[in-house]
């Protein structure tokens, strides 16, 4: 503790050195005898120098600096290193004269390489140095025994000494004087005339981080934060944010390492220039951050490389199980009007391609919105809401009704003419909904691409989200696009034939299919009676629209009715959400925090966060963990495999996906004592992933005391 | 009118692509690897990275050992390099040796060691490491290194090399302690091992290899017949492991 308390001289040793500097300037003729031979090589040149040119007379201290000039990528290190390194220290034996010397530190810088972080100096650093004579006015020998860690990409200890010996004169060796007052200057001081104060500083309990807040006199810059708390305990990269126009800061830092016995909390707080070093007492509660932000603002690199993902992810949408029928519906629809002319069918695939992009521009509304008011949204969140569920067959139950033939879905003829006079072609509304229908049903399809670019939007700012949900929408009006770029790509389909009443059934099945799928989503979601009145209400809708004998009015009014009691009663009928736990037998129920009892025991914890509505769970499932041997490397002892139902909303796994910044699943982890910290599975799983997953979980090698 | 816009988007989305190609992908063409042949031991090569190797005086790390020690060291390993380097490990063909020289207390050492260890736990890699200690920064990395070839003694070297690795550490008696309890080892035989003959002879051992490769730091690394100063990343270890294996290795040893 002694160090911090002797920089409080610093002033003192400050102002002393300003005046010599000022004398220095009276004297026209000055040796340089003040600094001592150097040592150097590649890493580091190293010398001593001294603000006097001697000992003057009664002078009872003398002002000094271990001057290191270090090679290009090479670094030395701070008196707490960081995470690993050692601090450089100096050895005065043999020195003559000399009763004792007070090394001073300037601020350090932060260096993050591969993700360790280290504290110290590049290119130039001078150590103050101040030396108090034992006999005051009388000659000095300097005999410095530096020990010294450099490192580059290799680290090289060095350990050289430096002599110097200052006979009885007077005058001031102006250059070092300068060199070494300009580093006296970047050691933190007590805050006083850096007007940088401490307000709280706060550990939780478990001590995984800590949160303190810092206020300053002039507002921040570019402040950082340097905490010590003995050379056991080692701190992550700061969360650092500025409010009150730049005069609070508040930072948080992860607790890497922790020793058991504490001492003090000390805290340098840089900003530019000023800097200073600050007692902290503890605080019973963890300050509040001035905004929360959950990541800040990408790169606008990053940003394109992310839509660019995001665009691919889109495009790859279209061959999805989901999507692929609507676009089928788009063709075979293009079919009937290829001999409306070029300008027509231009036009309606742009129409669709907008109908995409509005609903994508919806959804990042949306989300831009509920992220505004603190929400979480999870990516295909809304197929836990039954209403949702419930349109959403309705209209597949409707269109495959039409596929095989049940009716024809036209418009009114009188609303036909109508929309005929009032616009130049007809049925763009169609291609709009077509177009946003199948953007609709992109939702659950979390493709691995989709996966990182969502997860990024949700995290990001309001440019983010608006950036990637247009290139999503994008990438996946991109097939209609071509067409509108290129209608002649229309004629070269075949000409319409028996083949497409074929083509109709088999469309009409993927539909079925797809209702179906959704079908049994929305019993997972709101229960088998919810369930039945929509599958129920549907089949009446169905046979009311089948009725040619009934006017088009009567018919597209019960339609109506029946499409609006079919959601009053998915919203009313759905049983009151309780987690689902009907899960296969060799499943346990996805419990957090018996995570890391699991492991302290040695056992290793396969974690599954699926739902009914996610299709990348199922394959996940059927190709890989319900099958050898992958299903039997779960099944042994020592392997706990915890399934998360994510059918129906749940704060619990949505906060524990939050923690891997996944907003959508799948999610796959594996914990063990060889990865306590579980080890994130890739969204496509494969045995060979799961295999070394599970066995890297399970090697003892890595210590699991702490 | 938008086929005209089509055409922009076009070439926007080159453009984006082209850059976030060059700024994510700068190395689809790997980059040439040189080696210098190393004359004493003969057969060696030294890969040269950068300039950050030459310049520097002979050195031992600050506890410097005893001349005659070290000496007697050297012949013993020169006479055997790679069992030196590798231990027993020398037979396979489809699998090379590394020799990785580290100290715990050298940032650079815990990236390297990282990347190694992960190297050797993956069963389709073709890398098998072996760990050295050549603990240069002074009394607390001479502690630690000790205290780990004990561990080894019980089979626990790697979750003390792990360990050590992972967090930061004053290496004292109660932190040893506390970490052969956690570990699981007994804590009297391994400061007992930690005193004993055969700990102080691993450390002369990996001292002289260094010696004799002039190594001037840590972390340092032997593939095969590939001497490698300072941390490099992992695909250029892969690739001079596959190297080794096509240029066959075994030659040397």
């Amino acid at each position: 503790m002694l160090e911090y308390v002797l920089e409080k001289f610093f002033r003192v040793f400050a102002s002393r050195l300003i005046l010599l500097i000022c004398a220095s300037a009276g004297l026209a003729n000055v040796s340089n005898a003040a600094e001592s031979e150097s040592f150097s090589n590649t890493a580091v040149q190293a010398r001593l120098i001294v603000a006097e040119n001697g000992v003057g007379p009664n002078a009872m201290s003398l002002s000094a600096g271990l001057h290191l000039n270090l090679g290009e990528g090479w670094k030395a290190y701070w008196r707490s290193p960081g995470e690993v390194g050692t601090p450089p220290s100096i050895d005065w034996t043999g020195s003559e004269n000399v009763a004792e010397v007070n090394l001073l530190w300037p601020a350090p810088q932060r260096f993050t390489a591969f993700g360790i972080e280290n504290f110290g100096y590049h290119d130039d650093v001078v150590l103050p140095l101040r030396i108090t004579l034992a006999e005051p006015g009388a000659p000095v020998h300097l005999n410095a025994n530096v020990t010294l860690l450099t490192c580059s990409i290799v680290c090289v200890p060095q350990e050289f000494t430096l002599t110097l010996a200052l006979p009885r004169a007077s005058g001031v060796d102006a250059a070092a004087a300068a060199l070494i007052s300009s580093y006296v200057k970047k050691v933190p001081d007590d805050g006083a005339e850096s007007g940088i104060s401490i307000q709280s500083a706060y550990f939780d309990p478990d001590m995984t981080a800590l949160t303190l807040a810092a206020r300053s006199e002039q507002p921040f810059d570019s402040p950082d934060v340097f905490p010590e708390l003995g050379a056991g305990t080692a701190f992550g990269k700061p969360d650092i944010r500025l409010g009150e126009g730049s005069h609070l800061l508040w930072a948080r830092l992860p607790v890497l390492n922790v020793e058991t016995d504490l001492p003090d909390l000390w805290l340098t707080v840089t900003d530019g220039e000023r800097s200073a070093s600050l007692f902290a007492e503890l605080t019973d509660e963890a300050p509040k951050p001035p905004f929360t932000l959950d990541r800040v603002l990408p790169g606008v690199a990053e940003l394109a490389w992310v839509a660019a993902i995001a665009f691919l992810g889109g495009l790859i949408l279209n061959v999805m199980p989901c999507v692929l029928p609507v676009l089928s519906i788009k063709l075979s629809s293009t079919m009937k009007m290829r001999d409306q002319g070029r300008g027509r069918i231009r036009m309606g695939f742009a129409v669709s391609a907008l109908g995409v992009l509005a609903f994508m521009w919806t959804l990042a509304a949306l989300t831009i919105a509920a992220r505004g008011l603190g929400m979480t949204v999870g990516w295909g969140l809304q197929f836990q809401n039954p209403v949702f569920l419930a349109v959403m067959f309705l209209i597949l139950a409707v269109f495959s009704a039409n596929l095989f033939g049940a009716f024809e879905i036209s418009v009114p003829s009188s609303l036909q003419t109508r929309l005929a006079r009032a616009g130049r072609g007809k049925g763009y509304t169609g291609d709009f909904a077509t177009g946003a229908f199948a953007a609709v049903l992109a939702t659950p399809c979390s493709a691995p691409f989709l996966g990182t670019a969502v997860a990024f939007a949700l995290a990001g700012g309001a440019l983010d989200i608006a950036v990637i949900f247009t290139a999503l929408g994008l990438g996946l009006a991109f097939p209609y696009l071509l067409v509108a770029a290129f209608p002649a790509a229309i004629s070269h389909l075949p000409k319409p034939g028996r083949w497409m009443l074929w083509l109709k059934i088999l469309l009409g099945l993927a539909l079925v299919g797809t209702a179906g799928w959704l079908f049994w989503v929305l019993i997972g979601v709101g229960g088998v009676r919810s369930a039945l009145a929509v599958l129920a209400l549907s089949a009446i809708l169905v046979t009311i629209l089948s009725f040619n004998r009934l006017s088009a009015g009567i018919r597209l009014s019960g339609a109506a009715v029946m499409t609006a009691l079919a959601i009053v009663s998915a919203g009313y009928l759905s049983e009151a959400s309780t987690p689902n736990v009907t899960l296969a037998t060799e499943w346990t129920a996805f419990d957090r925090g018996e995570i890391a009892k699991l492991v302290s025991r040695g056992e290793v914890v396969f974690v599954d966060v699926t739902a009914d509505w996610c299709l990348t769970c199922k394959a996940n499932k059927a190709l890989v963990l319900d099958r050898e041997p992958v299903l039997s490397a779960i099944r042994t002892s020592g392997v706990t495999a915890m399934q998360a139902d994510w059918t129906r909303p749940d704060d619990s796994i949505s906060r524990y996906l939050e923690s891997f910044d996944r907003y959508g699943i799948p999610f796959n982890a594996v914990y063990g004592p060889g990865a306590p910290e579980g080890i994130v599975l890739p969204e496509l799983l494969s045995s060979e992933a799961v295999l070394s997953a599970l066995e890297k979980a399970a090697e003892r090698s890595v210590a699991s005391g702490d | 009118m938008i086929e005209k816009r089509r055409h922009t988007l076009g070439v926007l989305a080159a453009l984006v692509a082209a850059y976030a190609g060059f700024r994510y992908f700068p190395d689809i063409r790997p980059t040439e690897l040189n080696f210098d042949e190393v004359h004493n031991p003969l057969g060696f090569r030294r890969l040269s990275v950068g300039e950050s190797s030459g310049g520097f005086d002979p050195f031992f790390g600050l506890i410097a050992p005893n001349t005659d020690i070290l000496a007697e060291a050297e012949a013993r390993v020169r006479a055997d390099i790679c069992g030196a380097l590798y231990g027993d490990f020398l037979s396979e063909t489809q699998l090379v040796p590394a020799a990785s020289f580290s100290d715990y207390y050298c940032p650079f050492c815990r990236v390297q060691t990282k990347t190694l260890a992960a190297l050797d736990a993956r069963t389709d890699s073709n890398l098998h490491v072996n760990w050295h200690e050549l603990p240069l920064l002074g009394q607390p990395s001479d502690i630690a290194a000790k205290a780990a070839l004990a561990a080894k003694r019980q089979g626990a070297y790697v979750a003390f090399h792990e360990r050590l690795m992972k967090s930061p550490f004053v290496a004292t008696p109660e932190y040893l302690q506390a970490l052969a309890q956690d570990i699981g080892i007994d804590h009297r035989r391994l400061v007992a091992d930690m005193q004993g003959a055969a700990v102080v002879r691993e450390l002369e051992n990996s001292a002289a290899l260094a010696k004799v490769f002039g190594f001037i730091g840590t972390p340092a690394l032997v593939i095969g017949r590939t001497v490698i100063q300072g941390q490099v990343d992992e695909a250029t270890i892969l690739r001079i492991a596959e190297m080794e294996i096509e240029e066959n290795w075994t030659s040397q040893c």
